[in-house]
């Protein structure tokens, strides 16, 4: 029993080391575990990091070839760690992975957050156009035109700083190339290894102009682990000194003269950024989100309209229908209910095109979240006009009313007040699902949270900020939804 | 007025009514009597179409129909020409008594507004509620709610009233109200076919009366015959339970 107790004593105070090891120093507990975890997004991400086409269980990618030749300096093995793209910094200063390697740009946003290596690739911006397009050669033919680029990029910031031109940001980067096919947008401009390697798969596309404005990917390592960071720039600076990375380059065809820009670094001092700063700043902040409170509050208006007029016709079609339609609207109520509104959403706006429809989108959007809904909507009236007693429609008829007429003027008059609750929850969930269109381009409420928290990387502050205003727009509903109900109360003695 | 031969109705395998035939002639007042269960109130359901029926031949004021499904048309100036009362009075509760009676006549009929209105309150005055024309109706007692129904049925004018057990969701010390506007109205000589358990009503108003037992109709006859000389015995032991 005492020896027991030692032993458990030794082995508790073990793990209290252990623990303080890891705050101590990053770089002992990746030797200790023998493990690199880097983190980057596969989703969509060659030639960076990607699925192998021919062994999806297995990543491919230049910097997959990069990691492992940094683990090997290391003497360790690198373990990829899958995180959404635009949320790798603050991923890596939550402890999740060790290192970003991952295309991040050494920006002063980036370095204000997290430490960032010597650089070890130099990228260009390279716009993309359709073959037969010779006008939109450099950033400044682009004003005027629909130009995609990737949500949260160096890229987007040029595009946005430029004025004049129509930013679409897209999630991923093979969205944009589809929509480019699909004429929704003029040009694409993206960081040139993404342009090499899609251009080989998209024979109607071209690179149009030279690259240009070249900056540099670095690996982002948290601010407190120093060693870590001289180790990997040591490293770094090994492999591209015995030619490790021009082999990888070449071997993925993204050598370019531009890299011999990488002697020229020159890492400069940034000042720490505070957080809650979005506070101080509000006068700032405050509008821009407001003005894309203005596109929520559109769609979500205008898709529950199309949800309450669509959602009545399939509950009326469902209940009184023959039976071949009745089928139908059963059919579309239980298969839209059974699947994500995401995968709806994508459907509409990516799937539809290659049978010919091309929907902008907001209509898209507005489509997205209205035939989304009107299958809970329909479902909620029908259970309203299923809670009215069967005598109300044998009276009605029993007077000489049509079906339709007793429809109009007896069954749904009295099905509203019932079915209020329901729809209002409906409402509030659709305002607040309304998040989603950001995967199809349209910049609302949430979307301009991420992409303002990602370029101040206040995350707090700006978050409430938005929460805030999502709850000043719902609360109101719920009150008009209980005064509605107060009114239409009509049996209450 | 109404005439009946051999109308057969079931509810999948069980039979409801087995082959009724009836006639009534206008300006009377048949009652229907009989156990629960007999069948006396599908009958009257299939007199205005609320039920389909399986078979047999039905003549209401004028419009008949068999088995074979009825077109809008006449299905709607069947359900003109016979008013009905709801044993559960299904008023619409989103209504005043006063739009409840009005709604028909101006939505059905196209009558204005207003001279539903005078008319609604010429029959809200024969039932006794003109004061209570703009209350809800959950704001009423079950024997005004009734009565309001009757009024309802009344103002599309239809030319025969079928009551389907209109007292027996009521209270009985509610019932009297709603069985005098009933008496004064067949003493208007309004045609009417009423399924009641009101012996004492049946005495005292039918012209005729049914008694059904078991979905066919076991004895009719004047309401002195059938109460006081009952000739089957299946109707004595029906009757007893209300003699003692």
């Amino acid at each position: 029993m005492k020896f027991w107790f030692t032993r458990t004593a030794i082995w508790l105070l073990a793990v209290f080391a252990a623990s303080q090891l890891v705050h101590a120093d990053t770089l002992q507990r990746i030797k200790q575990d023998g493990v690199l975890k880097w983190g980057a997004d596969a989703e969509g991400g060659a030639p960076y990091v990607f699925p192998d086409p021919n062994q999806p269980d297995h990543l491919i990618g230049f910097e997959v070839e990069i990691a492992d030749a940094l683990s090997k300096k290391l003497g360790v093995r690198a373990q990829m760690v899958q995180n959404q793209w635009d949320a790798l910094v603050p991923a890596l200063q939550r402890g999740n992975f060790d290192i970003v390697l991952n295309g991040l740009e050494i920006t002063d946003e980036h370095r204000a957050q997290i430490a960032m290596s010597v650089p070890y690739y130099v990228y260009s911006q390279q716009i993309i156009t359709k073959k037969d397009n010779d006008s939109l050669t450099n950033m400044a033919s682009l004003k005027g035109h629909a130009v995609g680029t990737l949500s949260g990029t160096v890229a987007q910031r040029l595009l946005d700083q430029a004025g004049g031109v129509d930013v679409r940001v897209y999630p991923g980067q093979v969205e944009p190339f589809r929509d480019l096919n699909n004429g929704r947008i003029d040009a694409v401009m993206l960081d040139l290894p993404i342009a090499v390697y899609y251009l080989t798969k998209e024979p109607n596309l071209k690179r149009s102009g030279e690259p240009f404005a070249p900056g540099y990917y670095g690996v982002g390592i948290r601010k407190e682990d120093e060693t870590l960071l001289l180790t990997l720039n040591k490293a770094i600076a090994e492999l591209q000194g015995d030619g490790t990375l021009e082999k990888i380059y070449r071997k993925w065809n993204l050598w370019d003269k531009n890299q011999l820009l990488i002697s020229d670094y020159k890492p400069k001092q940034v000042a720490q950024q505070k957080v809650f700063s979005s506070w101080r700043n509000w006068r700032t902040y405050l509008p821009l989100l407001l003005k894309s409170a203005l596109v929520t509050i559109e769609l979500s208006l205008l898709g529950m309209t199309l949800a309450i007029l669509l959602g009545l016709a399939l509950a009326l079609v469902r209940l009184y229908g023959i039976p071949p339609l009745r089928w139908l609207t059963i059919a579309y109520i239980e298969g839209i209910r059974g699947t994500p509104l995401l995968i709806q959403l994508y459907l509409i706006y990516y799937g539809l095109p290659t049978v010919g429809i091309y929907l902008n989108a907001f209509v898209a959007a507005v489509l997205g979240l209205g035939l989304n809904y009107a299958a809970y909507e329909a479902e909620n009236y029908r259970a309203g006009i299923q809670a009215i007693p069967r005598g109300q429609m044998e009276a009605a008829l029993s007077l000489g009313m049509g079906r339709w007429l007793a429809l109009r003027t007896i069954i749904i008059p009295q099905a509203i007040r019932i079915v209020i609750p329901p729809v209002t929850n409906d409402f509030i969930a659709l305002f607040k699902d309304s998040s989603l269109v950001s995967v199809i381009t349209m910049v609302e409420l949430t979307k301009e949270y991420g992409l303002l928290a990602l370029t101040t990387y206040d995350f707090i502050g700006l978050g409430l900020m938005t929460a805030a205003i999502y709850f000043v727009l719902s609360y109101p509903i719920s009150i008009l939804a209980r005064h509605l109900e107060r009114k239409l109360h009509y049996d209450r003695r | 007025m109404i005439a009946v031969e051999q109308l057969t109705k079931s509810f999948g395998r069980h039979s409801v009514l087995r082959g009724i035939s009836m006639t009534q002639p206008k300006g009377e007042a048949t009652v229907i009597i009989g156990p629960s269960g007999c069948g006396k109130s599908t009958f009257l359901r299939c007199l205005n179409q609320l039920e389909t029926i399986d078979s047999g031949q039905v003549t209401v004021a004028g419009i008949s129909f068999n088995e074979k499904p009825t077109d809008h048309d006449t299905q709607h100036k069947l359900r003109l020409r016979a008013g009905m009362v709801f044993q559960s009075f299904n008023l619409f509760p989103h209504l005043t008594v006063m739009q409840n009676i009005t709604i028909a006549p101006v939505r059905v009929n196209g009558e204005t507004q207003e001279s539903a209105e005078v008319k609604a309150r010429e029959l809200l005055k024969k039932v006794g509620l003109l004061e209570r024309a703009d209350f809800y109706p959950s704001q009423l007692s079950g024997g005004q709610q009734q009565r309001a129904a009757i009024a309802r049925a009344l103002a599309m004018q239809p030319e025969v009233m079928l009551f389907d057990e209109p007292t027996s969701a009521l209270d009985p010390e509610l019932r009297g109200e709603v069985l005098r506007v009933m008496r004064e109205l067949a003493e208007e000589g309004m045609t009417m076919l009423v399924v009641t358990h009101e012996m004492n009503f049946a005495r005292a108003v039918a012209d005729w009366v049914l008694f059904f037992d078991d979905g066919l109709i076991a004895e009719d006859g004047t309401p002195e015959q059938v109460f006081n000389e009952p000739r089957k015995e299946r109707t004595r032991e029906f009757l007893r339970q209300f003699t003692q």
